[in-house]
Formats: C-alpha cells, structure tokens, sequence
C-alpha cells in the first residue's frame, strides 16, 4: 500500500472529535456519511443470489424434516401409529408425542407453558409427529403416512362468539384469555362538556405475517454443541429459547442468522420446528433442514390478530377533544399471543384528551396464535381512532388536519411523562404542505360534483408508536486491523431493513473509514456479541448507538497510542481519520497505520455499551400519512393514487434505508387496508380456507401507487441517544389504512368501519347505498 | 409436495393421445396450473406427459377464409402480443393480457387456460368437495363470496377461471382436438360443463383427449369486442367479474353480437339476456342501462355474493360504452 493512500479511508474526512473517557459523545451536529443516500452494503449479495439464506444452507450429510399437523381446529390426539412411517425408505427418525426423548419437554407462550407435544389440538396446525429423511419428499410422505386417531372436539372460530355461554372452551378454564382496563379523568364529565358525542364499530381483519423467506431452519449437533442456522429475527432470541426448551447452556447453543428473508414480528423468536429439528437431528445424527411450507406457515407462525373496536368520542365544537371511550376484543387464538394488545394506544395517548377509558377484552379461539405483527395493535386502533377523527371533524364543520393539529398533546398522556421529542404537529402540517392537502381536497370535490363515476378523495391519518426509542442492553466490538480496515461485530440481524448498512454509516462517520470496505460480522451467538432481536422498530436507536461507542473506543485506545509515538499528552491529540494530529503542532502527526502498538498487536478492539434511556421521558417516533384513491362506482374498483409518509424518527441514518422503510409500511398497510384478510370456513369445518398467496391476497406492484414519497422529519433529539435516532419500521404502516378509509368516505360518502375494503365490500356498500 | 410420478415426452400426437390414454395421466402443457394441482392433491396422477415436443401446436396462422388457427400450446403472452390478434380480435387480446402475472402468461398456454382446474379454495384445499367425489360442496354453506351466481343449480358452485374463454366463446371459437377415437372440433361455448351435467369434470374433453388447436371465424368487418375484468386485486388474480363483448356493429346499431361472462358460473357464461337486450338496438344510455339491467336475469346469487349482481350490471354498462 502505498504509503500517502490508505484505500480503506475517504481522505480528507472530517471526523468528530472525540469525547475525553467517562464523557458523553457530543451530538453530531452534521454527518458526512451518515444521512446521504448510500446503497446497502449487502445490494450486491443481495440481488445478485449470492448471499446465503438459511433456506439455501446445504451441509454435508443433510437430511429434511417434515412435521405431521393436526388438520382439525380442535381435536384431542387418541393414539399415534408411526410403525409404517419407521420402515419408509430414507426415514432417519421420527418423532412424536410419546417418544422418551420429548417427555417434560415445554413450550411456552407468553405466560402459558404447556407440552411441546400436547396431545390436546387446539388449533389446525398444531405439531402431532415430526420425521427426518433423506429427501424433503420422503419426510413429507413419512410424516403423511403416521397414522393418528383424533376425537374431533368442538370448536370456536368467530372471537365474538367465544365468550358466549354455548361456545367449546379452548382451555379448560374458559375462553377469556386476558381484560385490560385503562382510565384517566372522568369520561361522564368529558361527554357531557361535549357539543357533539359520536360512537361507532369498527372492524379489521386478521392479517397473516408472509414474509418472503419462509419460516425454518437447519440444525446441526457436534458432540453436544448444537448449531442452529435459522431464519430470524433474534439470533439470542432462539439461543435462549432452544436452550431453554431442551435444557442445554447457553453456551452449547450456537444459532447463525446471517441474512433472512423478513420476518414481521413472526420470527422474533423460534417456533416449535426448531426444537423439532434439533431432536431430529439428534436422533438422526445428522443434520436436518425443516423449512416450513407456505401453507404451514399460514397456520401457525402467527397473524395480527382481528379485532372489534368501538369508540366514542366527544369534541367542543371549537375542536377539543373531550372524551374518548374505547372497548375491543379479539382473539389471542388457541394461545396467549395479545388479541389486544396495544389497540387502545393511540386512543390513550395520540391526540390531547382528558378524559378517557379503555377496556379490552382477549379471548381465545380454536385457531393459529397471534404473534406481534409490525406495530402489534396499532393499525388497528388507527383504523378506529382515525375514522373517528374525521366523523368528529366533519360534524363539527373543521378540517380533519386542523382538528388534529388542534389537539397535539404536549406529553405521552399514556404514560404521563414528556416524550424527548414530538414531530407529530410537524409531521400533521408539513405533509399536508408537502402532499398539497388543500389543493388535492379541491380537485376531489370537484371531480365528485362532476357526472362521472369515477369518485376521488383524499385521506390522512397520523401515528405515535408505542415504543421506538430502543435501550440496553446491546454490545458492540470494532476491531481496526494494522492496515486500517475495519470490522463491526454485532448480534443484530439485519431483517431486510439495512441494518448492516447503517451501522457501517455511523462506523464510518466516526472513524472516516470507507463504509463499502467494513467488513461485518453479525446475528450469530457463536462470534457476535449479545443483542435483543429486531422488533419495536428498535435495533437502530439501540445499536447505532452502540456503534458508535465502540468506534469512540477504538479511537480513544488509537489517540493513547499515538501520544507515545509523539511524545504528547493523549487530550492534546485530535482523531483525523486517517491520521492522528497534535492540536499544539498540526506538522506533528503520523498516520493510524503507522503508530507502533497497532503494529505490533495487529489490532485494537473497541467495545461499545448501549447506555440508558432518558429516565423520566420517553422517546417515540411520530408519523402522518395523506393519500389520494379513486373509486369506480360501477365496479367498486378503487386505485389508491399516490401516498406521502411524513414521519419523524429522529435522525435519518441513511436516506434510501429510511423510504424503503416508508414504502414498505406504506405497501403492508394497503394488504392490511384493501385485500388481506385470514377467513376461516367458521361455519362447516373450522378449518382456514386461504393458505396460499393466490387466496391470501398480499398486494401487488399494480396495488400500490407509484407515486409514493417519504418526507423525513428530522428533528435533533439529543436526549435520545448518542445519535439521535428513533425507530421507523413500524410507525410507516400504523395510519395507511385509516389514511385510505378516510380518503374513500371523501369518494363515496360512505364510511367503511369494516377492514379491508375489497371491490367485493366496495359494491355492496354502494348498492346497499342504492336501496337505501 | 408434489406426489411421486413419472414424466414421459412424446414426440407425435399418436403417441401423446397413448400415454393420456392410460389412467392416471395428466397433461404438462404450461404447467402453471398442473403443478400447483399436484401441490394441492386434487388429482391422482401417476404420469405426467408434457406436450412440449409438439412443436407444431404452438404459434398464430391465418387461415384461408381470414380466419386463424392457434396452437393449442400457444403462450398466452404470444396470444395477448400477436398483432393479428390485436387488430381482428381484440377481445382475445385483452383477455390474455388479463390472466395471471407476466410470468404466468409468458409459460401459460391458451389449451391449457381453456383446460384450468377452478379456483375455489375448498376445492384446492384439504376438504372432500363434491368435485372431488366427496358428498357436498363446502362453498354452498360456506365461504362463497368469489363464487358463482349463474348456472351452479346448488350443486358446485365454482366459477371457471379462464380469461380466455370468455372472448373465444364470444368470437364462436372452435377447439380442435385428438383423442383415442380421432379428431374432433367443437364450439367453445359448449367446450365446458356444467355441474347438473357432471360436477367432478371441467371440459367435454374425453380421457386421452387433447386439445390440439383454437379456430377463430373470420370475424365480421364491423366486428368490435373487449374484455374486461374486475378483481380483488389488480395483478395475479381471477376475476370476480368480467365480461367478453364481441358485436358485429352498423354505425350505432347492434347487428348482432354475443356477450360471455367470466367468474359468473362454473362454465364461461354467455349472458343471453343482454344479448337480447342490444340485439337490432342502437347503442344509447336507454340500450344499456336496459342491457345492464338485464344482466342479473336468471341469476341465483348466495347470501356473501349477491355483489356481484351490481358488479356485473356495472361491468356491463361500462363494457359497453366502452364499445359504442
């Protein structure tokens, strides 16, 4: 190399300065890297088909497993046959609910254990036998050929039955699998001061989590060393998992996640086809690779629940809101997995209201059990709150923006505590500028006073997230080689969200390295070090953070170093990226690569430590969305036309991560809002009727508008953390369906209280309208 | 999972009609809808005979009285791209530009579109549906709102899924086909079967019978026709409703003409009705608000699909202004 370039470094740089040990970084207060527009650090593997999935991992000697699953929504198991299954060729083993090796093993749910075999089905895919084979195929037809005697039960799949006194109990002690109660002022009073009170039903679908890459994994057993490569969303997650339902150490758990094809929520944490593969693989002594089909994940990883909502609310005519009341059920399914959980959020704590109460109710049914999904509850609750919100402003005779800006609370009233920051009245006004709102209200009215057909609206909806500000614990290691290249090491997996990527800007912001040439290791118990899996739309605000401490460790070790390369007092040095300046005499400097304990140790390591949240604030991300449909009243056709997300996350780390983000929410809100929804055939079998992506209709390039675009807004928020950032992921998909329902009643005059709003709901709420 | 089978390529029609001859074959033409078939187990295969060494069956000639020959095996991106297609029978066109997702269009074949097993998802999942020799059909009492409200009589009330026979049916394509006892040609519109008649099969289509090549007539010089479909989402989706218009015009007025329904019935649905209703009349908002009207007549809709009568007199009234 020559020695007036370092190929790892962007020249000339400026790096911030470094904070003396024990202080706090200072805020960045302009970035160089961080912020532009930078493509991911993994684009190339990612696209190009070279990255390796853990559906694509092929190990010497690998044989498939394959689960048996109860077909019936509630059934009790009488007795299980796999001798045939045993002497099928290429069978390796086969295990069910009575072999020794699975006797006292658990599986929990929340607060629910229960057997990992248990011979009571509460749902359609509940795991019955389990066989490992030479080929995907043989295990298949090995699993189908165990013959098992099930006496079919009873079952309850509409939850708004499952309370009632003639519904099957799931569990033996009834069907109510959890209440909540919130309350703050006195909702009688606040009603009472009000000019206009509004109460109305809403309704949203259970939405199914299909990520692309289906749920799995590959597990594999060196002596009593087993190691996992699974799709997920939390390496440390499935470690203390697998560990903990095998009783093993930690230590004797290895679990590889490198790159994963999305998980929404479904992947935070193992499922039953870990341990399964794991005791198969012990068994068979070999390797098993269990990737789920598509229809079994449609069964059993998990869903947003539905939910029923209804809402009352009281508003002053001068727009203050006085009261809201909110009640909800919904179904946990056959399992503890939060039916409700977090639907009355935004109710509590979105818009100023002093007056308020909430009561949940979360029952169980005889179906797949919930697991979050991209803002557990929230979508939900927006679908309510946000419709509200505009029946409010239109009975009052206010524009629906005014009457939300008139209402921004100045705290979290849900938690009685200030938050760091609140972009929520910015988000409100400057994408209402920015989308144009009043003149896009123009031109639908026009267009709708006109003959034809063909109606428009525009709708907004804004959004908190529950959480977003991340927190300990996280660690970090940066090891800069003798050469000057980097390494980061971390646990967090990048779920498709550029992770990587990211924490490469915030790497190389601080230490001038080149982020393209950091080499990352990363979502792997065995080499990366300990971190929370990704969901809460919190792995930037807690590892960027985190990088960046442990980059300011390296150069804090470097600048030690240096001084006795120099002679010089250690504070007296300034970090230059590539070099190491004397702030008394800029002419006396050497370069990283030449200072001597480097050379000699080959590398230092940084360590870097998530330290606390702020403790009396908290810290979440806002957002608003505003949108533009058209409605063909004939056909009930609707085209959402163009959508704008204005969201405040704090600091943006990398512009083309950050709108992927926006637009992705935006496009799983339109599933969530217009085509998605799980149906049951509730009425005869009990069994789920859509298990495939022709029936279950996610939508498609043609679905969602091209003209989509993400307005950033950025706020310093210092107190956050060291880098100011607050979670994205899930914020982006919170108001898009409620922006859309607000944005067809502006079209039709109809208000559609029933998620999703198909072509199918569409025409019969327009001829139920004609013979109105 | 796919069952286990074997997989035989023939190389003549002869032996093609063979091998389909013995029990338990089925045939690759595509294969868009055969291995998803497979996947669900809806049928007992144990041979699969793939066509795609009948090089003839694919590609679009003219015939000598103006009218074409399609290969059976012809792509539907080839059908919905071919520019005689385009400009003598654009409804044809149009329908095939509809079906499924590029990439099923570009591996589809229009035999193979006119040969589709029916979507309903009690058929394709794990219940024994009548269709599948079981004793009812789970859709009537269940989950129904993507079926048919035309010609279903109670007894399976799928509807057929192809976008391309509706526009053949209403062109009064023929299909041609090779089978054990010879060759046969027969209209499209009676190509397909209704479930009074037989609900356990799709197409008159005889065992070891296959289809070999679709006719199109000259069409009249004044012959205007278009295809719409609407649908729960707008790419990789059957339709909910949709409609094949193909008439033969003076000026304004409705010569004659023939208007064919897809996701109606279990078969392509030809909508005398509004036939009838347009027939000799000139093509004003009175003509077809009548002839949408009429669309719903003899219909027998269910409680989660009654929509669809709205649907298809809105599809109607915009069809055919679209065509005036």
């Amino acid at each position: 190399m020559a020695e007036d370039s370092n190929v790892y470094y962007t020249e000339g740089l400026p790096v911030p300065e470094t904070p003396a040990p024990g202080d706090k970084p200072a805020f960045w207060k302009q970035t160089d890297v961080v912020g532009k527009r930078i493509p991911r650090v993994d684009a190339y593997e990612r696209v190009s088909g070279t990255a390796v999935y853990p559906s694509d991992i092929k190990l010497p000697n690998m044989v498939y497993g394959a689960i048996l699953r109860c077909p019936h929504p509630h059934a009790k198991v009488k007795k299980v046959d796999a001798s045939r299954a045993k002497t099928m060729p290429g069978v390796r083993a086969v295990i069910t609910g009575v072999s020794p090796k699975v006797k006292g093993l658990n599986w929990k749910y929340r607060n629910y254990t229960g057997p990992l075999f248990d011979s009571h089905c509460r749902f359609e895919g509940e795991v019955v036998a389990a066989v490992a084979a030479d080929t995907r195929y043989q295990a298949w037809d090995a699993a189908h050929a165990i013959e098992v005697a099930y006496e079919v039960l009873p079952y309850v799949a509409d939850y708004k039955e499952a309370l009632s006194e003639s519904a099957p109990k799931v569990h033996d002690g009834g069907n109510l699998a959890g209440m909540d109660e919130y309350e703050r002022g006195d909702i009688s009073r606040g009603f009472a001061e009000a000019d206009a009170v509004l109460e109305e039903t809403y309704e949203t679908p259970c939405q199914i989590h299909t990520p692309m890459e289906l749920h799995g994994c590959v597990a594999n057993w060196d002596g009593d060393r087993l190691t996992i490569w699974e799709s997920s969303q939390g390496v440390y997650a499935v470690q203390s998992n697998v560990a903990e339902v095998l009783g093993i150490p930690l230590s004797k758990v290895r679990v590889i996640g490198h790159y994963m094809g999305g998980g929404f929520g479904s992947k935070l944490k193992p499922g039953k086809y870990t341990v399964l593969a794991s005791l198969l693989a012990k068994q068979a002594a070999r390797p098993v690779k269990m990737i789920l089909t598509r229809e079994e994940t449609y069964l059993c990883v998990g869903n947003r629940p539905a939910n029923t909502m209804r809402l009352k609310a009281g508003v002053k005519s001068d727009g203050t809101l006085t009261a809201f009341e909110f009640e909800c059920i919904g179904p946990s399914g056959a399992y503890p997995g939060g039916g409700t959980a977090l639907v009355d959020w935004l109710v509590r704590d979105l818009y100023k209201c002093d007056n308020v109460r909430c009561r949940s109710k979360d029952v169980y049914i005889n179906a797949g059990t919930a697991r979050p999904f991209r803002a557990p509850g929230h979508p939900q609750g927006s679908w309510a709150l946000e419709q509200m919100m505009d029946a409010l402003a239109e009975k009052i005779g206010m524009n629906p923006v005014k009457l939300r800006l008139k209402n921004i609370p100045a705290i979290s009233q849900g938690r009685s505590e200030p938050y760091t920051t609140t972009g929520l009245k910015a988000c409100i006004e400057r994408g209402a500028q920015q989308f144009g709102w009043k003149n896009a209200l123009k031109r639908a009215k026009e267009q709708n006073q006109s003959a034809s057909h063909i109606k428009r609206g525009v709708g907004m909806g804004a959004c908190v997230w529950y959480v977003g500000g991340g927190g300990p614990p996280s660690t970090v290691i940066i090891k800069l080689f003798r050469d000057g290249s980097v390494n980061l090491n971390m646990g967090a997996s990048d779920i498709g969200t550029g992770t990587k990527t990211v924490m490469a800007l915030v790497t190389a912001e601080e230490l001038g390295v080149k982020p393209e040439v950091i080499q990352i290791e990363h979502a792997d118990t065995g080499t990366t070090q300990y971190a929370t899996p990704s969901g809460g739309s919190k792995t930037v605000p807690t590892e960027s953070p985190t990088v960046r401490n442990a980059a300011i460790d390296v150069k804090r070790q470097i600048l030690e170093m240096a001084a006795e390369d120099l002679d010089v007092r250690t504070a007296e040095l300034d970090y230059e990226g590539t070099e190491i300046v004397w702030r008394k005499d800029k002419s006396k400097r050497i370069r990283v690569t030449d200072v001597g304990r480097l050379k000699k140790r080959g590398v230092v390591v940084g360590v870097g430590y998530r330290g606390p949240n702020p403790r009396t604030k908290t810290v979440n991300p806002f957002g608003a969305q505003f949108c533009e449909v058209e409605v063909n009243t004939k056909t009930g056709e609707m085209r959402v036309l163009r959508f704008l997300g204005a969201h405040d996350s704090g600091r943006v780390l990398d512009r083309l991560t950050y709108d992927n983000q926006v637009f992705g929410g935006i496009v799983m809100g339109i599933g969530f809002g217009m085509t998605e929804f799980r149906q049951l055939d509730g009425k005869q079998t009990g069994k789920l009727c859509n298990r495939n992506w022709h029936d279950y209709k996610l939508p498609t390039a043609l679905d969602v508008p091209v003209d989509m675009e993400s307005l950033p807004i950025e706020i310093d928020d210092p107190e956050a953390n060291n880098t100011g950032t607050k979670g994205l992921g899930e914020p982006v998909t919170i108001p898009t369906a409620s922006a859309i329902a607000n944005a067809l009643y502006m079209a039709t005059g109809i208000r559609f209280t029933n998620a999703p709003v198909s072509p199918m709901g569409m025409c019969r709420r327009l001829a139920a309208r004609k013979e109105g | 999972m796919l069952p286990q089978f074997s997989y035989v390529r023939p190389e003549t029609l002869k032996d093609t009609v063979k091998h389909l001859s013995a029990g338990g074959a089925a045939i690759h033409a595509g294969g868009t809808d055969l291995l998803g078939c497979l996947r669900d187990g809806i049928m007992d295969v144990d041979k699969v005979v793939s066509l795609s060494a009948l090089h003839d069956l694919r590609g679009v000639k003219e015939t000598a009285d103006g009218g074409l020959i399609i290969g059976a095996l012809t792509t539907i991106t080839e059908v919905s791209e071919n520019p005689m297609i385009l400009k003598k029978y654009p409804c044809l066109a149009q329908g095939a530009s509809e079906v499924a997702s590029p990439q099923l269009r570009n591996q589809g074949t229009l035999g193979g579109n006119l040969c589709q097993k029916p979507r309903c998802w009690y058929y394709r999942g794990e219940f024994n549906c009548l269709r599948k020799g079981g004793d009812i059909c789970y859709a009537l009492g269940g989950e129904h709102q993507f079926h048919a409200i035309f010609g279903h009589d109670r007894i399976c009330i799928i509807t057929h899924p192809s976008d391309t026979a509706p526009p053949l049916a209403a062109l009064a394509a023929k299909v041609r086909t090779m089978g054990p006892d010879g060759k046969r040609t027969l209209p499209v519109e009676t190509f397909h079967v209704l479930p009074r008649k037989n609900p356990q099969v799709e197409t008159v289509l005889k065992p070891g019978e296959v289809i070999t090549y679709i006719e199109l007539p000259r069409p009249a010089g004044n012959m205007r026709s278009s295809y719409r479909k609407v649908r729960a989402r707008r790419s990789w989706d059957f339709a909910l409703a949709g409609a094949a218009i193909a008439l033969e015009m003076d000026g304004d007025r409705v010569i004659d003409g023939r208007v064919v329904l897809s996701g109606a019935a279990p078969v392509p649905w030809r909508a005398q009705s509004v036939e009838n209703a347009i027939r000799g009349k000139t093509l004003d908002d009175a003509t077809i608000k009548r002839a949408a009207q009429a669309v719903a007549e003899g219909a027998d809709p269910l409680p989660e699909n009654t929509y669809k009568l709205d649907l298809f007199k809105g599809v109607i009234e915009e069809e055919l202004n679209a065509v005036r």
